[in-house]
């Protein structure tokens, strides 16, 4: 305990008030500007990029919504509530379900088209999501 | 009768080793804490995954400090020490028959082996690939502006620089305890090895335990500076990002940080190559072992080490009061300095950001953005702020590694 006090008593004769303030003031400003400055010019380069990336998908084949599988009726597309009859492995009510959030994603419903739906076999499992749920949280 | 006298012989000598008489009363304490932080960890669930092993760590070097031993040859009295010019400082010592040996054993103690992965600055970088791989960056290119409040939470770092200076820490010193404000562990770390490793343990713990309390910190200095019409702001939708998009992220990030801040490159290079692991999308194995097996094996080694740095002799000073202290300030002036941004955002954007995205941009994810969801829903029970907060969320990663990189250099 002694021991630190001197050394502590050492640190405060190294510097002056002044130089302490000097010192950090140095820091504070040479740290605050740089930080922004690399953050700001990360924000400016994901949008160029972005900007290119979205131009160039858009400039070359329109994009298909997903994959042709299960053809809906006419009635669907309409995204009538209905009761959940079964319609190729896809009920109507989860037909209804991906409509609504497809159509939240992309703003006004009426620019929304969905040609079809189908179940994909990839993904994590509901044990990997927690698995790595568990292993995120303390960092 | 010379069976007995062999005996007792025997007898005395384990007793002599024994802890009952080699160690001082601030082993005694720091056995104490570091019960204390056990049952932290096993009962109440702070941190477990570090706690546990930073406190069992804690609790083997103070029954043992032979442990963190580093490696020499012989047993020295102190007048041969003096003879053959051989330093003292920093052995363990034995007392045989009255006579203090200073001790050189030709290996050094477990846990100083597993240590020289802190020290060397190896662990903290293999973490950051771990937590690459874990990372989604799509919110962060959806609203690229999150990056803004990622860097306004890490001026937290350098306000506490000054409040250390002030104190009677040295630059470098200084330095590492502001990174505390970075609220992100391995970062604090890897600076505290490279600045000030004698602070190691009291910076490590004080990082992990504030980290571990974001969900009692934070909430109140959200609701102190902000109105309840900001924090009912609904956000729009993000955008989808494309798979493209994702894929050239990590690559363009680490091209910019490596060139303009060399400091950086390690954290944020193993950040973005675990990060290009998982969104390439080809290396499914290599992805899953940096974020399960490597990652573990490593927090084993980092934890029961970082934990192993708080011998009595180190911990029990007026320092780590200070750096208590201290660390708690940086961590509410970077949970400060988020929000205040979020709402000059919000001023900017016509009411459009919701500030308290901002205090997610001290690092500590996913903790740090749950924070913002919650008090979100306190206000508005359907306004989901979660995703919206991962962007500054991922950007702390970033920014702290960034402003880590800056102390690296001019400190």
């Amino acid at each position: 305990m002694n021991f630190s006090n001197v050394t502590s008593l050492a640190r405060t004769a190294e510097l002056s008030l002044a130089e302490k303030g000097i010192t950090s003031a140095k820091v504070v400003l040479t740290g605050f500007v740089v930080v922004f400055a690399m953050l700001i010019l990360l924000i400016l380069i994901i949008k160029l990029y972005s900007f290119i990336v979205v131009k160039a998908q858009q400039g070359g084949t329109k994009k298909k919504e997903k994959p042709a599988a299960v053809p809906l009726t006419s009635e669907s597309k309409n995204v009538v509530p209905a009761a959940p009859v079964s319609d190729d492995g896809v009920s109507q009510e989860v037909v209804a379900v991906i409509s609504a959030a497809v159509a939240s994603m992309y703003g006004s419903p009426e620019k929304v088209k969905i040609k079809s739906i189908k179940k994909s076999n990839g993904g994590r499992s509901a044990w990997a999501n927690a698995g790595i749920l568990d292993n995120t949280r303390p960092f | 009768m010379e069976i007995l006298q062999g005996f007792a012989d025997a007898v005395g000598g384990i007793l002599e080793s024994s802890g009952l008489l080699t160690l001082n009363w601030q082993n005694y304490v720091m056995i104490g804490v570091s019960i204390v932080l056990l049952y932290l960890a096993i009962k109440k669930q702070y941190e477990p995954l570090l706690l546990l092993p930073i406190a069992f760590g804690m609790l083997l070097v103070n029954l043992y400090p032979q442990i963190m031993a580093a490696p020499s040859t012989e047993l020295l009295t102190e007048a041969q020490c003096a003879a053959q010019n051989v330093a003292t400082s920093g052995h363990a010592t034995t007392v045989i028959n009255g006579i203090t040996y200073y001790e050189n054993p030709t290996y050094g103690g477990l846990l100083y082996y597993l240590y020289q992965g802190v020290k060397l600055g190896i662990y903290p970088p293999l973490i950051f690939l771990g937590i690459g791989c874990m990372t989604d960056f799509g919110p962060l290119i959806a609203n690229p502006k999150s990056l803004i409040l990622g860097a306004a939470a890490q001026i937290g770092i350098f306000v506490t620089f000054t409040g250390a200076i002030f104190l009677g820490f040295t630059a470098t010193e200084a330095g590492a305890i502001g990174i505390i404000g970075g609220a992100d562990g391995p970062t604090a770390i890897y600076v505290t090895t490279k600045l000030a490793p004698h602070l190691l343990g009291s910076i490590a713990i004080a990082a992990y335990s504030y980290m571990a309390l974001v969900p009692i910190i934070q909430p109140p200095i959200m609701k102190l500076l902000t109105t309840k019409k900001e924090r009912s702001v609904v956000m729009e939708q993000l955008r989808p990002v494309s798979k493209l998009e994702k894929i050239m992220f990590p690559v363009i990030v680490v091209i910019i940080i490596a060139i303009f801040l060399p400091d950086a490159a390690p954290l944020v290079g193993m950040l973005m190559l675990g990060n290009l692991f998982k969104e390439s999308g080809v290396v499914e194995r290599l992805a899953k072992t940096a974020q399960n097996e490597l990652m573990n094996i490593i927090t084993i080694f980092l934890g029961t080490t970082v934990g192993a740095t708080a011998s009595g002799q180190n911990f029990l000073t007026f320092d780590t009061i200070k750096i208590i202290v201290l660390g708690l300030i940086a961590f509410c002036m970077g949970t400060a300095f988020g929000i205040l941004f979020g709402k000059i955002m919000y001023k900017f954007t016509g009411g459009k950001v919701n500030p308290l995205i901002g205090s997610a941009g001290v690092s500590a994810v996913p903790m740090a953005a749950r924070v913002s969801q919650k008090v979100g829903q306190q206000e508005n029970p359907g306004n989901f702020l979660l995703m919206h907060a991962m962007g500054p969320n991922v950007a702390g990663v970033i920014g702290s590694a960034v402003a880590a990189g800056v102390l690296l250099n001019i400190v």
